[in-house]
């Protein structure tokens, strides 16, 4: 037994893609043109018209590294509302108490992240 | 042959799927344009066409198509390829969950709207992704914004999502729409529908949030070192990503197909996602581009906050101010 639409997405999902890649493969090979011996300049890296000096992937600032570490775990709380949204109509204040709660337990330590993530001094 | 005559296929291929997705995104792309050149008091596209240029993005098309494409010379190619493809099919992807009308709607999943938003959560990887193997200063530095602008928006857009959600009861997007017949969700969710329409802003990499590939300071950002018609699925991607999100808009705020009779419900749901997409578009004449804190910030306090609240006034408006 496949859940209604499953089919469906799937085959639209399926035809998108071979389209797609399918139209990229003709630009690639026949359109698009090639240039047999390409210089070093024109594929170096694109530095404003600089000489691109270094690596590409550079040492990058680690300053708003506390937001990623929160949202690994916030953005599966998000996911928790949605069982429990999807059957409020039943469940009642008896249902929601809980969540309530479990919200409650969870913004706590998100404000008090929230106000260190303001001292980079702490991360 | 009975498979290209069945009503299914005409949707996979014809409409809302893949021809008339085309076709869309270039209109929407003379539309961005348009009204933008409009907002600044310049004329815009207007050679290339019967009426007001409208055939400029398709000329725009075959020009890109036939650019060389050029592949920098320490970039992970694959991926580098790959990554722009994957992020315009994960777009394309998309219009196959918006129910336009009951008929024309390609699948009516029972989770349709997790399921749309599990997709959206994808394409900033697939940004990252582009600008981890391009191997460039640029680009790497416009795929780590588009990582740290999605932990900014994302939640915001879920807990806005939840409020939408909770007033019809289930996820699929045909019954929310068959939900609004006795009111639009936009009035008792006023709240979560600006946050949604921030969010999805924002997600859209479209100023005022379009800090991975913001001009004057990255330089197109994670798009930098693209060309051709690598360019043209980078840039495609995100405006094919403007009318579908517009559409889900429309579909869960303002009643999608519901209107007065005479008028087809396809007309009312184009119509309603036309007003949105000039609506986004004006944000960008209206508004200077916000800094990486400034979003960060305010994704996770207010935003976030405005979220939670707006869970909160959706829960009293079903139940009632709960009784202890």
């Amino acid at each position: 037994m496949v859940a209604q639409g499953i089919a469906e997405i799937f085959y639209y999902l399926g035809f998108v893609t071979v389209s797609t890649v399918g139209v990229v493969i003709l630009l690639f090979l026949i359109i698009s043109p090639r240039d047999p011996k390409p210089t070093p300049e024109k594929r170096a890296a694109f530095e404003s018209g600089q000489i691109a000096v270094g690596r590409g992937r550079t040492r990058f600032i680690i300053q708003y590294y506390p937001y990623l570490l929160m949202f690994v775990v916030y953005d599966v709380v998000a996911m928790f509302l949605f069982a429990w949204a999807l059957n409020i109509r039943s469940l009642g204040f008896n249902g929601t108490l809980p969540v309530a709660v479990f919200l409650v337990v969870l913004m706590v330590p998100l404000a008090y992240a929230l106000h260190l993530s303001k001292r980079p001094e702490n991360w | 042959m009975a498979i290209l005559t069945s009503p299914l296929f005409f949707k996979i291929a014809v409409f809302p799927g893949l021809t008339s997705l085309a076709i869309i995104a270039a209109l929407v792309t003379w539309l961005d344009r348009k009204v933008t050149a409009r907002v600044q008091l310049r004329i815009g596209p207007s050679y290339v066409s019967p009426v007001g240029g409208i055939l400029q993005s398709f000329a725009d098309l075959i020009k890109l198509a036939f650019k060389e494409l050029i592949i920098p010379a320490k970039a992970d190619k694959f991926f580098f390829v790959a990554a722009p493809v994957i992020g315009m099919i994960l777009a394309g992807g998309l219009v196959g969950l918006i129910p336009f009308s009951p008929e024309t709607q390609i699948a009516n999943l029972e989770v349709g709207l997790p399921v749309f938003l599990a997709f959206l959560t994808l394409s900033p990887t697939m940004v990252l992704l582009a600008g981890w193997s391009a191997n460039s200063k640029y680009p790497f530095i416009g795929g780590l914004r588009s990582l740290f602008q999605q932990t900014a928006y994302e939640i915001p857009l879920w807990l806005s999502a939840i409020g939408v959600v909770m007033m019809a009861g289930t996820f699929d997007l045909l019954k929310i729409v068959e939900a609004q017949s006795t009111g639009w969700f936009i009035i008792p969710q006023a709240l979560g529908a600006l946050i949604f329409l921030i969010t999805i802003t924002a997600e859209m990499e479209r100023i005022p949030f379009d800090l991975p590939e913001a001009e004057p300071e990255v330089i197109m950002g994670w798009q930098a070192e693209y060309t051709g018609f690598l360019f043209l699925a980078a840039q495609g991607a995100g405006f094919i990503k403007l009318y579908v999100f517009s559409a889900l808009f429309a579909t869960i705020y303002l009643g999608g197909f519901l209107g007065p009779a005479p008028v087809p419900g396809l007309v009312w749901t184009l119509l309603k996602t036309t007003v949105i997409i000039v609506l986004i578009i004006l944000l960008r004449g209206s508004f200077g581009r916000v800094r990486i804190d400034q979003l960060l910030r305010a994704g996770w306090t207010l935003l976030l906050g405005l979220a939670i609240a707006n869970i909160a006034i959706t829960y009293i408006i079903i139940q009632g101010i709960p009784s202890i």
